[in-house]
C-alpha cells in the first residue's frame, strides 16, 4: 500500500507541481493518475521511488517513509515502466529484463532464466531473448519494459505513460495484457496517463488531477463516470460518459426475449402465428443448432405460402452479436443500436442464441444496474471509501466495452498478446 | 644507388635496409600511439566531468582548441628548451592535440545517451557510478572511437614533423632522402605512414565492432 500524506512539491522559483496531495493506493490495486499536462501527476509518481523528493509531506510504502531508504535500494524494490520503454539499447532483451536481478547480485544464469519466465508472462516469444531492443516493434519493446519492471517481483509497479508512444491498436492490446497480468499478479500499481479512456479501462481507482497539482476526485471508474465531483471532472471525462459507464455493468441482468426466436425448420405459417401471438414485428431465425441465421419481418411473411420452410425465406443479416452475461450492457446496447431491427442477438460462449434484446429491456436493465451501483456506492462510502465489489469483474467488462470498435471479438481475458 | 632510374622505388635499397625501416616504423608508431593513449586516459575522466557539469565544457573545449591551433613545429621547438632532445618533445604536443579530438568524442557520446535510457537506469536502481560504467560509457563507445580514429591517424602522420628537431620516426627518411637526393627513402616513408595509419584505423574499426555487438545487428538490418 502506498500513502501520500499532505505531499507538496514546490520547485525553486515558486512553481508548485503537487499541492497537498493526500492519496491512498490500496495494496494489489491499480491507481491511475490522470490529468492534463503539468498537473503534477508524473511528479507524484516519481516521488514514490524518490526520483523526486517532496518539499513537504511524506510518502509511505507499506507503512514506511520512502525517505528512510537509500534511493538505489528503494528503486530496486519498485518496478518502473516509462514511455518509449527506455530499454538499454546495448543489452539483449533477456539482459534488459534481467537488469534488476543482476543488480541485486543474482547469478547470470538464474537471472536469464527468470527473464525467460517473464517473456512468457508478457507474451513475448522466447526466440527474441537474444535480440536487441531496436530489432523489436514499439509494442514488443513496451512488453520488454513491463517484463523488466516485474523481473525482481516487486510488490509495487510505477508506470509513467507506459502506452502512449504506440499506435491505438497496439495500445489496446497492451492495456488488455496489463489487465491480464494484474489479475494474475495483484501488484500495487500507480499508472500515469493523460488518456482518460485508458484510466477508465485499466484503473481500479482513478485520481483526476487539476492544473496546479491538486487532486480533483478519486473514485473507481464507474463511480467517476456516474457522479463526477464537479464541472472540471465532468469536462475532463468528456462526452458520452453515460454510455461509457455502461461498460461497467454486466449484461447478466438483461432480460432477453426468447419469443422472437423461430427455427429455420418451422413453416412460414407457424412463424406468422408466432409473430402474431408474441406481438413481434421481427423474428430471429435460428439453425437447428440454435446458431443465428438472420431476421425476417413479420410483415414480409405475408408474401410467402404457409408451407414454405422458414429457412428458405430471404433473411436480413443479424449483424453483431454479443455474449449474453459475459459482455457489458454497453456492448449489448451497441449491438442493438447497430441493428436495423432495433434488436440485438445475445449468444452463449459457443455462439448459440440465448435471446434478443430490445430498447425496453435494455432500459430496464440499465435502471436496475444504476440502482445497484448507487446503493453499492453508498455502502462503499460508509465502509470508508473502499472499492465496491461490483467492480471485481470490471476489468473484463471495461475492456469488453472499450473494445466496441473492434468488437465482436474474444473477451479480453482470452485475447493473447499478438502485437 | 640512384644511377639506374628505373621505377620510383629502388627495391634493392629497401631489401637491404629492412632493419632500419622497421626501426623507424616502430618508433613512429610508438611516438604516435603513446600520446593517443595518454590523451584517452585524460579525456575520459575530463569528458565525463564536462558531461556531468556542463559549465566546465566550454572552457575545456576553448583551451584544447587553442592548443590544437598551435603549429606542431613551434610546439616541438618549444619543448626542446623544456625537455631537451628526448621523445617527450613529440609525445607531449601530440598528447595535447589528441585532447581536442578525444574530449568532444567522450562528451558527445555521453550526451547522446537517450534521456529515457538514463532515467530508466536510475529508476531501476543504478547508482551514479554504476550507471556511468554499465550504461552510459558503453553507449558512448561508437562516438569515442570515432574521435580516437581521427586522433590516431593524425598522430601517426604528425610524428614525422618531429624529425626537424631530430625525433621523428619515419620522418627520418624524408630528411635523409632529401639530403641525399634519394627519393626512394621519401616514398618508403610516405608509404609506411599511410600503411600504419590504415592499419591502426582498421584495428580501431575492428575494436568498435567487437565492443558494440548491438550495432552489428542494426548494420546487418540496414
Amino acid at each position: 500500500m502506498i500513502t501520500f500524506e499532505g505531499v507538496t512539491k514546490r520547485y525553486p522559483g515558486g512553481v508548485v507541481a503537487v499541492d497537498g496531495l493526500d492519496l491512498e493506493v490500496p495494496a494489489g490495486q491499480t491507481m491511475v493518475l490522470v490529468g492534463p499536462s503539468g498537473c503534477g501527476k508524473t511528479t507524484s509518481l516519481r516521488m514514490v521511488n524518490r526520483m523526486v523528493d517532496p518539499t513537504a509531506g511524506r510518502i509511505l510504502l507499506g507503512g514506511r517513509d520512502v525517505r528512510g531508504s537509500a534511493p538505489a535500494e528503494l528503486r530496486r524494490g519498485i518496478g518502473y515502466v516509462i514511455q518509449q520503454a527506455g530499454l538499454f539499447p546495448h543489452r539483449t532483451v533477456e539482459d534488459n529484463i534481467a537488469t534488476v536481478p543482476m543488480l541485486t547480485g543474482w547469478k547470470k544464469g538464474r537471472a536469464r532464466g527468470r527473464a525467460r519466465e517473464l517473456m512468457d508472462l508478457v507474451g513475448l516469444d522466447r526466440q527474441m531473448a537474444r535480440r536487441y531492443p531496436h530489432q523489436l516493434s514499439g509494442g514488443q519493446q513496451q512488453r520488454v519494459g513491463v517484463a523488466r519492471a516485474l523481473a525482481a517481483d516487486p510488490p509495487v509497479l510505477l508506470m509513467d505513460e507506459p502506452f502512449s508512444a504506440v499506435d491505438p491498436i497496439i495500445r489496446a492490446s497492451l492495456q488488455d495484457e496489463l489487465l491480464r497480468i494484474q489479475a494474475e499478479l495483484h501488484k500495487t500499481i500507480v499508472l500515469v496517463t493523460h488518456d482518460v479512456e485508458e484510466a477508465i479501462k485499466v484503473g481500479d481507482q482513478v485520481a483526476v488531477f487539476r492544473p496546479g497539482g491538486k487532486l480533483a476526485q478519486v473514485a473507481p471508474p464507474e463511480r467517476l463516470l456516474g457522479s463526477p465531483a464537479d464541472d472540471y471532472v465532468e469536462d475532463f471525462l468528456g462526452f458520452d460518459r453515460g454510455i461509457r459507464r455502461l461498460s461497467f455493468f454486466g449484461s447478466a441482468g438483461l432480460d432477453l426475449d426468447v419469443e422472437a426466436i423461430a427455427s429455420a425448420e418451422a413453416t412460414v405459417g407457424m412463424a406468422r402465428q408466432q409473430a402474431k401471438d408474441a406481438g413481434q414485428p421481427w423474428l430471429l431465425v435460428v439453425s437447428p443448432q440454435r446458431l443465428p441465421r438472420g431476421w425476417v419481418a413479420a410483415a414480409d411473411l405475408e408474401t410467402y405460402a404457409d408451407g414454405t420452410a422458414l429457412g428458405d425465406v430471404p433473411l436480413s443479416p443479424c449483424g453483431h452479436t454479443f455474449r449474453a452475461g459475459a459482455d457489458s450492457l454497453r456492448a449489448a446496447l451497441d449491438a442493438t443500436v447497430l441493428s436495423r431491427t432495433g434488436r440485438a442477438v445475445g449468444v452463449d460462449a459457443r455462439g448459440r442464441v440465448v435471446g434478443v434484446t430490445s430498447y425496453e429491456k435494455l432500459r430496464a436493465a440499465i435502471q436496475v444496474a444504476e440502482e445497484a451501483s448507487e446503493s453499492a456506492g453508498a455502502r462503499g462510502r460508509l465502509a470508508g471509501g473502499t472499492r465496491e465489489t461490483g467492480h471485481a469483474g470490471g476489468a473484463g467488462a471495461a475492456a469488453g466495452g472499450n473494445g466496441a470498435a473492434a468488437w465482436p471479438g474474444p473477451v479480453p481475458g482470452e485475447s493473447g498478446g499478438t502485437a | 644507388m640512384n644511377d639506374e632510374g628505373q621505377g620510383l622505388v629502388d627495391w634493392a635499397w629497401v631489401t637491404g635496409n629492412l632493419g632500419l625501416i622497421a626501426y623507424y616504423a616502430w618508433q613512429n608508431l610508438y611516438l604516435a600511439l603513446v600520446p593517443v593513449l595518454i590523451g584517452l586516459a585524460v579525456s575520459v575522466p575530463l569528458g565525463i566531468a564536462c558531461a556531468r557539469w556542463g559549465w566546465l565544457y566550454p572552457p575545456v573545449l576553448g583551451v584544447t582548441s587553442v592548443l590544437y591551433a598551435l603549429p606542431a613545429l613551434a610546439l616541438f621547438a618549444l619543448m626542446i628548451a623544456w625537455a631537451g632532445l628526448t621523445e617527450a618533445i613529440v609525445i607531449v604536443p601530440l598528447t595535447l592535440y589528441s585532447l581536442a579530438l578525444l574530449i568532444p568524442g567522450v562528451v558527445d557520446g555521453l550526451r547522446a545517451v537517450p534521456e529515457p535510457v538514463r532515467q530508466s537506469a536510475t529508476a531501476m536502481g543504478f547508482g551514479p557510478v554504476r550507471r556511468l560504467v554499465q550504461v552510459e560509457l558503453p553507449l558512448a563507445i561508437p562516438v569515442v572511437i570515432a574521435g580516437l580514429r581521427v586522433a590516431t591517424v593524425s598522430s601517426i602522420s604528425l610524428v614525422s614533423v618531429g624529425q626537424l628537431m631530430g625525433v621523428g620516426g619515419l620522418g627520418y627518411f624524408f630528411t635523409d632522402g632529401e639530403q641525399r637526393d634519394f627519393p626512394t627513402e621519401v616514398y618508403v616513408g610516405i608509404g609506411l605512414i599511410v600503411i600504419l595509419a590504415f592499419a591502426a584505423d582498421a584495428l580501431l574499426v575492428l575494436l568498435r565492432w567487437s565492443l558494440t555487438p548491438w550495432l552489428r545487428a542494426r548494420e546487418a538490418a540496414a
